[in-house]
């Protein structure tokens, strides 16, 4: 038996788990104790060679980045089995909006889904601390659009070439766009290198450019500030019977050997994404929680929630050059700050460049097979011109039972059951789904149109999917029966248990929701600091 | 215990392995089909790598631009015999955004392309001449024309995905940054890592550079 005990015990090391950790490294002088299931991933040195065989072959750069028996089944598109230090956002792509003020007031607003317990006012400052722990670079984009109470912390990525056409493209249609807010630096910053533009930030930035987790948990053992545990499944949490506190954590070694393990701590915090947080609330049942921890209201693992998408290539009648910074692009929140209407749809709006149909091929236009000078005369005919990328992310309202439940089939090597997901529109949003979609759609021909361009395709999410950068299955809120965790992440239930990040999040807006996981996750880590005095 | 990691990785190599066995009769008998001590008392186990490269340097002549010049096309057939012999089979794909379940790169192409390599030598043999390598450029895309007549037009696939090595070899060569420089005209080098402040420039146009000599007589 292995034991380990901390003020502090965080289960869970992702993104939210690392900049909580650093967060409260700082406000508080208690220990703390990180539980990660997996190894570390690829380390720095190794990650050129990584991108080259990525590039090449499509092999994946991060080595021994999950357990072959610990993995979710049901619709789990935006769901990664990655369970390795750092997790999921060693392989994120950086790009971090903040959702705007409309989505912490949807029920008020617009008399759909569910109002957040606190205000996009009162995240601000912590959605600006994540941008300042992260090096988030970024242009404000008209104060309307897009508040906040301080600037940047590190000036945008430029608007290159090719996205400058398409700004001005997008300004006569109408439309305000600026340079996408990114985790990647603009100059040098952290010790970490500026950002050469390599084009790979998803699935690996070769340079550090782009900020993961990695680095965080890098500097915090060097500080000795705190114990990084890995190879260590945190498989059940135990409540006193009476008090309803968490006395300790139990699990097993994830190597060959297997060993049991028990962590006793002062304070738990759960931050180990929308799958593992509830799924293990739920695992940690017992006669006394027969529906398993946190669990009163029976909320855990439901309210699912996320976005979807519709997307398009336009062919434009400009010149651009693929291959500039593909990865980056122009944003507008334009459609996420709109007016009450008679029928609900808010979306962002995202502009890439794009080579789709711009590409070599083997048959001419009259259908034979071409080699040679004749092959590649036919390319640079094609590769004449433009193409953009439009896509447009809508939020979907989540269902009740738009659930993480535990498997009846499929178990680890420890016989527990592992989750199973299901997401499920809101009978609202259900409703909304094809008229939703459609106004995306016109909004693109429009675009074309305005634009002298033409539509060369269009495309949805697969509905049977899942969701993307999924929320939800502890969400928060201010009444015990109807949530999971209170505003701050405190468990309605057991006072020293915390559900941190996308788990207690009500809704996921329309927009990549990674800083704002962070941003819920620190503001839970100073309610914590302030909590242990 | 065998996981289900293990199981593929093992169920892939053995794939790789029939496939050499199996579809190239010449190849199972050799390590390297290119090099001078290719005894045909290889290990099994041990991958093939190379390709005969007369046969494959004939290919690349009658597929790749004659405007790219000799010796561009001889570095781009370089490239992608490194490239195969560098596949590793069955490695892990990226997982990330899109599936739970963890995926497998196929085995190794390479015993088909090898085997198809000399089956264009054959086909050049029942049309009467010495080989693949000694037709005249245009009996040899003629030939190599109608071995791909069934190939998928629209767009080249990804070079792992090619079912044939003709269209293998170049799919690896257009998704290189120099091949899409050609094409765009400019000095654009996807995928390459440069600069951040020269990316709001303009691509400088790509220099003209004086076309090689090709050859266009049959090998001696």
């Amino acid at each position: 038996m292995i034991t380990h005990s901390a003020d502090i015990v965080i289960v869970g090391s992702g993104i939210t788990a690392a900049l909580m950790a650093a967060s409260l490294a700082e406000k508080t002088t208690k220990s703390i104790l990180v539980v990660e299931a997996g190894k570390p991933t690829t380390p720095f040195a190794d990650r050129v060679k990584a991108r080259e065989r990525w590039r090449a072959y499509g092999e994946s750069p991060w080595k021994q980045d999950h357990l072959d028996d610990q993995n979710a089944t049901g619709n789990t598109w935006g769901f990664s089995p990655s369970m390795n230090v750092g997790g999921l956002a060693m392989h994120w792509g950086g790009v971090s909006p903040r959702y705007s003020p409309e989505d912490f007031t949807l029920r008020s607003m617009y008399g759909v889904g569910s109002d957040w317990p606190f205000s996009y006012d009162d995240l601000d400052p912590f959605y600006q601390e994540a941008e300042e722990r992260m090096g988030v670079a970024g242009e404000q984009g008209p104060v309307s659009l897009d508040p906040r109470g301080k600037p940047y912390p590190l000036p945008p990525l430029p608007i290159n070439y090719n996205l400058a056409q398409l700004q001005q493209w997008a300004t006569k249609v109408g439309i305000a766009t600026w340079s996408t807010p990114s985790a990647k630096n603009s100059v040098q910053h952290d010790g970490r290198a500026q950002c050469q533009r390599c084009d790979t930030c998803y699935p690996i930035c070769p340079t550090g450019a782009k900020y993961s987790p990695d680095f965080t948990w890098d500097a915090l053992v060097a500080r000795k500030r705190i114990t990084l545990v890995t190879e260590t499944l945190v498989r059940k949490l135990e409540a006193d019977p009476k008090t309803g506190r968490i006395t300790r954590a139990t699990g097993n070694r994830t190597n060959a050997l297997g060993e049991e393990v028990t962590i006793e701590g002062g304070t738990f915090v759960l931050a180990a994404g929308f799958v593992w947080s509830p799924h293990l609330l739920l695992l940690s049942k017992s006669r006394v929680f027969p529906n398993g921890l946190a669990n009163r209201s029976g909320l855990v693992g439901k309210y699912l929630a996320g976005h979807r998408n519709v997307n398009a290539y336009l062919r434009l009648p400009m010149e651009l050059f693929p291959g500039i910074n593909v990865q980056h692009s122009l944003v507008s929140k334009q459609f996420m700050r709109v007016p009450r209407s008679s029928r609900y749809l808010r979306h962002d709006l995202r502009i890439w460049e794009s080579s789709v149909g711009r590409e070599p091929r083997l048959r001419g236009d009259d259908g034979s097979i071409q080699f040679g000078d004749a092959l590649m005369e036919d390319w640079q005919q094609r590769a004449k011109g433009a193409t953009a990328r439009v896509r447009g992310y809508y939020d979907v309202l989540p269902d009740k039972e738009s659930a993480l439940s535990l498997s009846a089939e499929k178990t680890n090597r420890f016989g527990d059951p592992m989750p199973n997901v299901s997401f499920r529109d809101a009978p609202e949003s259900a409703a909304l789904k094809e008229w939703q979609e459609e106004q995306l759609r016109d909004l693109f021909r429009m675009m074309a149109k305005a634009g002298g361009g033409e539509i060369l395709r269009m495309e949805n999410s697969a509905n049977d999917l899942g969701q993307e950068h999924p929320v939800g299955g502890c969400r928060m809120g201010t009444d015990p029966t109807q949530s999971v965790v209170d505003a701050h992440g405190r468990a309605h239930d057991h006072e020293n248990l915390w559900v941190a990040g996308a788990p207690a999040q009500p809704t996921a807006s329309c927009c990549n929701g990674t800083l704002t996981f962070v941003a819920v996750g620190l503001r839970t880590a100073a309610a914590i600091a302030g909590a242990a005095g | 215990m065998t996981t289900r990691r293990s199981f593929l990785k093992t169920a892939g190599a053995l794939s790789a392995g029939v496939a050499t066995v199996g579809t190239v009769a010449t190849a199972c008998a050799v390590k390297d089909p290119t090099a001078s001590n290719a005894t045909g008392q290889g290990n099994d186990a041990e991958r093939v790598r190379g390709f005969d490269r007369v046969l494959l340097d004939a290919v690349a002549t009658a597929v790749l631009p004659a405007s790219l010049g000799v010796p561009a096309i001889r570095t781009a057939t370089d490239a992608f015999v490194a490239w195969a012999d560098g596949y590793e089979p069955v490695a892990e794909e990226m997982h990330g955004y899109g599936y739970a379940d963890v995926r497998y790169l196929p085995a190794d192409p390479s015993p088909a392309w090898r085997a198809q390599l000399m089956a264009l030598d054959l086909l050049a043999h029942r049309h009467g001449t010495n080989g693949f390598s000694t037709l005249p450029l245009a009996k040899q895309q003629e030939l190599l024309g109608a071995v791909l007549r069934d190939q998928r037009g629209d767009r080249l696939p990804a070079p792992l995905g090619a079912t044939h090595i003709a269209v293998a070899l170049l799919a690896q060569w257009s998704s290189g940054p120099d091949a899409w420089d050609r094409a765009l005209g400019a000095r654009v080098a996807p995928g390459v890592c440069r600069t951040l402040a020269d990316a709001t420039h303009k691509p400088l146009p790509v220099t003209p550079t004086k076309t090689a000599t090709v050859r266009t007589e049959p090998h001696a």
